[in-house]
């Protein structure tokens, strides 16, 4: 009895956390057995158990992979260049001034407006095959990356980049030596950020105007009323952001243990 | 000297606006001189002026605007309605936390937005789904902004209150809530972003009015001009309201400056 209590206590943390998670699930599932649902709410209802059995008939049909396939390209292609094009860019805005002053005002502004706006336009610029997709996910995954590695660069010890010109050091040994290593722990954040930016790119581009994907597949089951169906690829997508921006942030906590606690954000 | 002084404080933004309008002007002249434009492809700032002009004075972009903003305030106060009691009692409970921290952190990381086309055949494609969806994607900020904020109380505070004969009660009012009245407004200015998200998803996906509707009721039909003065308008909007909250963060928290990620 006792070691249950001490198992209890060295784990509360997990045991609730999980606990709650499960019975959530549970609570779920036997809402149809506990109360009879009228028809309006049955036809949009669907359980866990459901759910998982509409995943097993879609892998075990082979109707799931190419959607999977087409939304990872679309969302490694796009995260892939915005990480090309935001790095390089947030490190050069960070070390130029008159290049900060100049790109600020559109950094602003689209950093602040969602850059979703701008989904029709793709479509109509590059059809509704995969390169609009690619580029939604590309605008919105680029902000994040290059703000974060500007602060990064902007933040960095002045005292070390004294030292370092003080010995002679050039532009880019400054860059190689100070600059670089410091903003890591900030670009890893941008990188978080632009993980969740990506998969909206992903799921809400594939929602207009595609042929293709795990977005077009929850679409087109809304429609026809498959809850389940899109259950699956909202867990899906789940699954794909919680295992991509946890690991992100394992790896982020330990560069910045010393930083003191701030809000979550996704 | 003087003269230098203003020149070189001013100097950022001077230089910020030189490049916006150079490169207007460079968008113009290309378009006009040297790229035969076509009109269904593309556009140039003079054929926006004009199509802004025309839409803003008719009030037909006003009225779209007006609709979504109207879901955008129900479903934002309904967020901060609920969202920041939850992140105070995460904060204030531990045991809350334990119970509570791992579901919300799931969801929040998560593209809920995935769920948009299941809310919209669900409630319509009126008011009430739009609310529903910018609800459950501007609710999380507010409850881990609060919740980090609770986290931050001075415990001493706390202590004097109590040491004084103070209540529960108290220690919500008097020294939790100025507190955490920063990271409010931090988590607003995160909840503005995500609440748009959720009108343009709702109006794209199946709406009739609204902004996000008309930026892709133009775009369906070629207006590119139109398109661009509706997608203009809108990042006024958002500028207005994220930057003037991050100016708010700066006076109400200027230690917080510089930490936080965007």
């Amino acid at each position: 009895m006792n070691t249950l209590a001490s198992f209890y206590r060295e784990r509360e943390q997990a045991i609730l956390g999980g606990g709650f998670i499960l019975l959530l699930i549970l609570a779920w599932q036997s809402v149809p057995s506990l109360i009879s649902l009228p028809k309006g709410i049955s036809l949009f209802f669907t359980t866990p158990v459901e759910v998982v059995k509409a995943l097993y008939q879609l892998v075990v049909r082979n109707e799931i992979q190419s959607h999977v396939y087409v939304s990872a390209v679309e969302f490694v292609v796009g995260l892939g260049l915005a990480i090309l094009v935001g790095l390089p860019l947030g490190l050069v805005t960070g070390r130029s001034k008159i290049l900060d002053a100049m790109l600020d005002p559109f950094v602003t502004a689209f950093n602040a407006t969602p850059r979703l706006v701008f989904l029709p336009l793709l479509i109509l610029w590059l059809g509704i095959g995969i390169w609009s997709k690619i580029m939604i996910v590309f605008v919105g995954a680029v902000f994040p990356l290059l703000i974060n590695t500007y602060e990064g660069v902007k933040n960095v010890d002045r005292v070390l980049v004294s030292v370092v010109r003080s010995f002679g050091a050039s532009e880019w040994q400054t860059m190689k030596v100070v600059v670089l290593p410091n903003s890591v722990p900030y670009v890893i954040v941008g990188l978080r950020l632009a993980i969740g930016r990506a998969l909206l790119g992903v799921v809400v581009g594939e929602f207009f105007g595609a042929s293709k994907g795990l977005g077009f597949m929850i679409a087109t089951a809304a429609t026809n009323y498959k809850v389940d169906v899109v259950f699956v690829g909202v867990a899906i997508f789940m699954g794909i952001s919680l295992i991509l921006t946890m690991s992100v942030k394992r790896f982020e906590s330990k560069l910045t243990r010393w930083r003191p606690e701030v809000a979550k954000t996704f | 000297m003087a003269y230098k002084e203003k020149l070189s404080e001013y100097r950022r933004p001077l230089v910020g606006a030189v490049s916006v309008v150079g490169l207007m002007f460079l968008w113009e002249f290309a378009f006009t001189y040297f790229i035969p434009l076509d009109p269904f492809f593309f556009t140039k700032p003079s054929l926006i002026a004009v199509a802004f002009k025309e839409q803003t004075l008719s009030g037909a972009l006003w009225v779209d605007l007006a609709i979504s903003s109207k879901a955008f305030l129900w479903g934002f106060s309904l967020a901060v309605i609920v969202g920041i009691p939850i992140g105070v009692f995460m904060g204030w409970r531990r045991r809350a936390e334990y119970v509570l921290d791992p579901f919300l952190t799931a969801l929040y990381a998560s593209p809920l937005v995935a769920l948009a086309p299941l809310f919209i055949i669900f409630f319509g494609v009126g008011l009430t789904g739009k609310v529903a969806l910018i609800f459950l994607l501007a609710v999380f900020p507010f409850v881990f902004n609060v919740f980090a904020g609770v986290k931050c109380t001075d415990r001493l505070l706390v202590n004097v209150v109590q040491s004084f004969g103070g209540k529960e009660k108290d220690i919500y009012f008097k020294v939790i809530l100025p507190s955490i009245l920063p990271y409010i407004v931090a988590g607003a200015r995160i909840a503005i972003g995500r609440g748009i998200v959720g009108i343009l998803v709702s109006e794209f996906y199946g709406a009739s009015e609204g902004i996000g509707y008309a930026i892709s009721r133009f775009g369906d039909t070629y207006r590119l001009p139109e398109m661009f003065a509706a997608i203009f308008l809108l990042m006024i909007v958002a500028v207005i309201f994220t930057e003037g909250l991050r100016k708010l963060e700066i006076i109400l928290a200027p230690w917080k400056i510089g930490q936080e990620a965007r």
